[in-house]
Order: structure tokens, then sequence, then C-alpha cells
């Protein structure tokens, strides 16, 4: 409980320490008359014209400032998330008289890195019942070539925890703008819950063998169909050092597909995004995997955002026929899915099916949320759950409480820390 | 036979190296501090002292807020042993819709203060006259020595928080942009030798 204090603190500290930038510049007293985004051979006036060099939820944040009272401060933090998402190597801005008196123009302008060199902490999240899980990475960008190389420990995404290194290999642009690569390659340790052993040796047919160590290996090229339909191609291969005194190794190689479709809609004073994606996994015995299974998912994210107000609903399913390794069996339980119910209580051994919808409400950094699952084996009666919670989020940091709406003894789950 | 007396002729070839040099020693010369004691406190002004200037000044017109800041330093004998140091802080901004260089500034505070339609020289003298350092324990007759720093507070670096987590470049880290800095010299002092001015107050 002392980590969830300092939390809140830390949070607390975040969301109340104002820019002191905009008190003190004489320019603050002018009115946005437009915002100007310049690069190496293009210029866009926010204004009036669209650009695809840029994020919608960018696009956005920098739209919304015309019409408003200047913010240098924000001028900061908007150049910031332009650098990070156009890997430049600087993002200057500049303020300059607008073609009506006392309106001013934002200019912004962009310089492409030759080679960046980053630190980047990815997740680092505190959970009451599963404990700490983090995942950070140092990367070296040179044009579109990025690698990089991280450390991970991670108690919250599958139904065991896993510690070990990360390394990526993306080139951005393979040949033309369609085309990107990506090679990843982990090696884990993984520790086991006593309630996911005492499952194990309770029904030993469940679910296939607990291992010691994993390694897995996934080249992935994705290709440009149309331009908000990607689809992902490729293959991945894991290692299993089963557990026991007569440790094996075991395979489980597969290739992978998924399609990901993604529109948004701006409207006079609210924007609307759709976000849909379906995955196929299928392991066979061609690929010489000892595991034979076939995995298929689809999930739908719709938000719809007007000022301070977010709304998103957010569902999922999956199935798995066949043998699949406990890694690739479905949790719900955990900072995602389900939030507030505890996945080593309710599926200790992770599940074959599984179907998820979660319903989010934002107001500035307040929400509240209601989610509602099920996870079953094929044997198993479907049993639907239902959590709510309520919590803080700012930029990527999230303070949240979530309650399992059940009878009996409820425990509410703490979760904080950042989550992106 | 003698050589013949060329008295204050000097040759094509020293005025070349003096034209050469001179850019070395930017405006040293000029910049010579004057120091007054108002009963309390240590001022310092100078008529060739300007510190908007440079790649601050460039900041400045493109509608960033420069934090400057001037330190006062008294030593105990020649720069070696500092006894006694002052800070302040200045955000300064140019309008852009001013009417010719128009800048404002304000100290953070508390108090903050503020001066807004200054010129450029005007900016740099608010500032200046705002400079103090508290005489108390000083000798009239006692030696001292007092140093200005003047500098430009570099851009901050980029937001480490993105939508993936938090992410830091580390190239970016470091090499942060070079302090703009100036150093003025004034030496050896005595209370009782400086311009006595009326009270402005009392400093720290």
């Amino acid at each position: 409980m002392k980590h969830a204090w300092l939390g809140c603190l830390f949070l607390g500290s975040l969301l109340f320490a104002g820019p002191q930038d905009s008190d003190s510049n004489v320019n603050a007293r002018y009115t946005v008359e437009t915002v100007i985004v310049s690069g190496k051979g293009w210029t866009t006036n926010l204004r009036s014209q669209t650009t695809d060099k840029i994020s919608i939820g960018l696009r956005q944040k920098l739209t919304a400032i015309i019409g408003q009272k200047l913010n240098p401060a924000a001028l900061d933090t908007l150049a910031g998330n332009l650098k990070k998402e156009l890997s430049a190597r600087e993002v200057t801005h500049r303020i300059v008289r607008g073609e009506t008196p006392e309106q001013v123009r934002v200019e912004f302008e962009v310089r492409p890195a030759r080679a960046s060199l980053g630190m980047n902490v990815n997740q680092f999240l505190y959970d009451s019942q599963q404990g700490w899980s983090g995942s950070g990475e140092a990367d070296v960008t040179v044009q579109q070539h990025t690698f990089a190389l991280g450390l991970l420990s991670n108690g919250d995404w599958l139904p065991e925890r896993d510690s070990g290194i990360t390394a990526r290999y993306e080139d951005k642009h393979l040949g033309t703008d369609r085309l990107s690569f990506r090679f990843d390659a982990d090696s884990f340790h993984t520790q086991w819950n006593q309630t996911t052993v005492a499952a194990m040796a309770a029904h030993p047919g469940e679910a296939p063998g607990l291992y010691r160590a994993r390694q897995q290996f996934q080249p992935t090229a994705t290709v440009v169909l149309a331009k908000p339909l990607t689809l992902t191609v490729g293959a991945r291969v894991e290692r299993f050092e089963d557990e026991g005194p007569a440790a094996g190794t075991e395979g489980a190689n597969a290739v992978i597909t998924t399609l990901r479709y993604h529109s948004s809609v701006e409207g006079l004073g609210y924007q609307q995004d759709l976000d849909a994606d379906c995955s196929l996994r299928t392991a066979t015995k061609v690929l010489n995997s000892d595991y034979v299974y076939s995995m298929r998912s689809a999930g739908v994210r719709y938000q719809f955002r007007s000022g301070k107000h977010t709304v998103t609903d957010n569902a999922w399913a999956g199935f798995i026929s066949g043998r699949a390794p406990l890694s690739d069996r479905f949790v719900l339980g955990n900072s995602y899915y389900l939030r507030g119910w505890n996945k080593n209580e309710i599926d200790p051994l992770g599940g074959n099916r599984a179907i998820h919808n979660s319903v989010e409400y934002h107001y500035g950094p307040f929400q509240a949320f209601y989610d509602m699952g099920a996870i079953w084996d094929e044997s198993q009666p479907i049993v639907a759950r239902h959590s709510v919670g309520l919590g803080v989020r700012e930029s990527v940091f999230s303070l949240a409480v979530a309650i399992p709406m059940r009878s009996g003894h409820v425990e509410p789950i703490f979760m904080m820390g950042i989550l992106p | 036979m003698a050589e013949p007396f060329r008295g204050l002729q000097i040759s094509r070839r020293r005025w070349l190296l003096a034209g050469l040099a001179t850019p070395l020693f930017p405006a040293r010369a000029a910049d010579s501090l004057i120091v007054t004691f108002d009963g309390d406190n240590l001022h310092v002004s100078s008529l060739g002292l300007h510190f908007l200037q440079g790649k601050s000044l460039n900041r400045l017109k493109e509608g960033s807020t420069v934090e400057y800041v001037a330190a006062i330093a008294l030593f105990r004998d020649q720069f070696a042993t500092q006894f006694k140091r002052s800070e302040a802080h200045f955000l300064v901004s140019y309008d852009v819709w001013g009417t010719g260089d128009v800048f404002e500034v304000s100290t953070p505070g508390p108090p903050s203060r503020r001066a807004m339609n200054l010129s450029q020289s005007a900016t740099e003298t608010w500032c200046l006259e705002s400079v103090r350092i508290a005489a108390s324990g000083i000798g009239p007759d006692r030696q001292f020595w007092l140093q200005l720093d003047l500098r430009a507070v570099p851009p901050k670096l980029s937001s480490v928080l993105g939508d993936s987590g938090i992410n830091v470049n580390v190239i970016e880290v470091f090499t942060p942009g070079a302090d703009e800095r100036q150093t003025f010299k004034a030496g050896p002092l005595r209370l009782a030798d400086l311009v006595r001015t009326p009270p402005r107050g009392r400093a720290g």
C-alpha cells in the first residue's frame, strides 16, 4: 500500500504541476490563427490542409490550439510529440504575426534525423495482485532502420511471469513506404504462480505442461493494402524448455497473419476512431511443430472524443482449436482485460475461448470503466464476469481501482504506473 | 647611424594583426562594470553590457520565453576565494505584434515583478537594476573583488512522455544546447570608495 500512496503523490504532482511559460510570455495574449508544420520538401497549413505525415491524434492536438489563446509551454510539448512521431532530429517552433492583428501563426519546422539513440520505458506497472511488471529498451535508429535491445519482467499479460531480454530490428521502408519488415527475438525465464502449479497438477490433461524458459523468434512483414488497411504476415518460432527432471525441449512453429483497419472521422468539435483487427496463427506438423493448434482472434475498438469527454468501447473475442502452449492461451483478469479480477483465480491455466468487452468514459484525466468477459475451455460452462473501476490517467501515467462485481468477499484491485 | 625614431607609427602588419584579433575580445574593454553601494546592497551597471544577443535573441524573436540568470559573486582575493553569492532569474519574451523591438520581462518571484513595452536596452537595464548583493559584513576599508555572470538558460529538452511510454533521446541528453554566458569582473574594490546611491531595499 506504501507504493500506492507514493504513486498517488507522484501522479498528483504530474497532474497539478502546470506550465509557467504562458504567464511569462507577452504573446500569450494573442490568438493562434493557424499552425503550419514543415519538413524537408513539405509544408502543411493545418487550418486548411490535411497531411498523412502526421497521425490523426497528433493532428487533432495541433489543430486544437487554433482559435485559442497562445500557450507557449504547450508548443514545447507539441514539438516533442512531433519529434517523437516523425523520428526527427529536432523540431523547432516559432511564433510570427498572423494576417489579422492580434493573431499569430505557429510554425513548426521538422529537421529529419540521421541517427538517434533512445532509452524507453514501455511499461512500469504495479498491480496489487500480480506485483510489479516492467519493460524497457534502448534503441538505435539510423534512417529507417531501428535496432532495439530490452529487458522485461511481466507477470501481468500471460498465465506466467516472464523475465528476460528482448531484441528487435525494424525496417520501416522496405523499398517502398507501403512495406515494412520487423524481426523480434526474445528469451525469457518463466516463473509460475502456485495456483497455476496446483491447477496443472489437478487437471493434467487440460493444458500442455509447464516450462522453465522459452525463446521466440518472429519475422514479419507488413504491407499497406489500401491506406487504412494493412496486412501482416510472418512466422513465429518458439522453443520451450520443459520443467522437471527429464527436461526436454518442445517447439511451437506457426504462421501468423493479421489484418488491421483504422479509420478516423473528424467533425466540428468531435472525433471518431475505429480500429479493427483479426488474426490467425496456425502451428502444424508441416512446420515441424510439437504443438498443433490454430488461434483466431478478432477485435473492434471504437472511440468518440468531444472536448474533454471520451467514450471508448473495446470488444474482443478469441478461439483456439488444438493444443496451444500456455503462453498462447487467453488470459482475463489483468490490467487490460476484466480489470478487478485476479487471473490466477479465474483462469490459472488460461483458456482457449475468451470474449471481452470494455466500456470506458474519460472526462479529462478522470476515467470510469465497466469490463465484462468470459474465459473458458470447450468442455467448460461459460461464466460471464463483470467489474467496474475508477481512476486517473494522464498521458501514459495511470492510477485505477477496479472492483469485481460478485457476491461475497470483494477485494478491490489497485493498479498504477506507466501503461502505453 | 642611429635608426630613425618612428614615434607612434604602427606598421600595416600590426594593424592587420590587431584587426584580426579584435573579434576574439568582444567589447570587453567597453564592458567595465560600474559598482555602486546604496548603504545595504551593491548594485552593478555598465553602459556597454548587452546580453540580449546571439542565439537567445533569435529564440526571443521566434516567440519563445528565454530565462536569463544573473549571478553576482564577491571574492576575498583576486577571484579565487568566494565569500558571498546572489542569483536573480529573469523571464524575457518578445512581442511579435509590438511596434519595433518590444520586450516584456518578469521575475519568477515571489514577489513577482513585471515590466512591459521595453526596448532591448531598457530590458537589459531593468534586469541589471534588479541584480544586487547584500554588503553586510564587509568592512568599509576591506578589499574585495566582484564578478557578474550572465547566462541564457538553454531550451528545455523535449518531453519524455509519449504514447508508448517514457522515451529519452540519449544523444539529446548528452548534447544539450550550450549556455550563452558572459562574465564581467571588477576589483579590487572598497565600500568606502564606491559611489553612494539612495537605498533601494535589502537583499539576501
